[in-house]
């Protein structure tokens, strides 16, 4: 009897039941995000004519930009004004092309359409409200006068930045 | 109802979404081991499958780029990876550098699109 109840209290002593707590911790840090959620793409409507407008068979180039921290950044983005790849071209090519502001996350942000600065080929955007922004750049490109653009494939980059105020 | 719910789950699986970021902000510079030479600590997290590549590069006020030292000039950096980075610049140099940034290096493409490229700057916070 004296040996069970020994070893029953050796038993209670000996196994400590501990109740640890574990924490998640996380850190949010200004931060600006930029996500490439569509790369445009070039219909051809016409023997002379590139354009991402989806009535002439392209596709608009759709960019998301996240900012965790209100009025931190500032959004460019630089519509292409020349091929990075193209077959020889010899003849101009004149360049049109704009960035505006599409979805938003944050009702008030629709203001930064209004507030946009666009000179060149360059729009810029002052992200004064935290959370995500979708802009579309659309671009189109048209050969000489009215001629026909060579056969081959055209590329163009867009520039999309993220600059810390 | 389930075709609602077969065009959400569409969604999320088809669209593949990519992006660049790079922290701190605002980035400080501090003394390095190498004397006349400051040092920043930078971190880039690339989400974007379509790029390996990332630019460093340093700017004043102006954009004008300024000389800078680092492990590489290029960094390549796996899809959904982070790495660190550190940016070294001459002392009498720390006044003017304003910006630190990371550009994509995007891929030449066979196909009629328009490539984007994505830049990030953080801004060098100077000491008063």
């Amino acid at each position: 009897m004296i040996k069970k109840l020994a070893t029953a209290i050796l038993l209670m002593s000996a196994s400590s039941a501990l109740a640890v707590d574990s924490p998640i911790q996380g850190q949010v840090q200004s931060k600006c995000s930029v996500w490439t959620e569509t790369s445009g793409v070039y219909g051809h409507p016409l023997p002379y004519k590139l354009s991402t407008t989806p009535a002439d068979g392209g596709v608009k180039a759709s960019i998301r930009i996240d900012v965790a921290q209100a009025d931190y950044y500032k959004a460019k983005f630089t519509h292409p004004n020349s091929f990075s790849s193209s077959p020889t071209l010899n003849d101009s090519v004149a360049w049109t092309g704009s960035t505006i502001v599409g979805q938003v996350s944050v009702a008030g942000m629709s203001a930064y359409e209004a507030a946009k600065v666009t000179y060149n080929n360059v729009t810029e955007f002052n992200l004064t409200l935290a959370g995500s922004t979708w802009f579309t750049v659309s671009s189109t490109a048209q050969y000489g006068s009215t001629k026909s653009l060579p056969a081959g494939n055209y590329t163009a980059i867009i520039k999309a930045e993220c600059i810390a105020k | 109802m389930y075709s609602k719910i077969i065009i959400a789950l569409g969604f999320v699986f088809c669209t593949s979404l990519n992006a660049h970021e790079m922290t701190p902000t605002y980035p400080k510079l501090v003394p390095s081991y190498i004397e006349g030479v400051s040092v920043a600590k930078m971190k880039l997290f690339n989400r974007r499958n379509d790029v390996e590549y990332y630019e460093i590069g340093v700017f004043t006020n102006n954009w004008k780029a300024l000389p800078f030292a680092s492990t590489t000039k290029v960094i390549k950096i796996g899809y959904n990876k982070a790495k660190l980075f550190e940016v070294y610049i001459r002392s009498r140099d720390v006044a003017k550098a304003v910006y630190i940034c990371t550009e994509s290096k995007v891929y030449k493409s066979t196909e009629q699109v328009t490539l984007i490229s994505s830049r990030i700057c953080s801004k060098i916070k100077q000491d008063k």
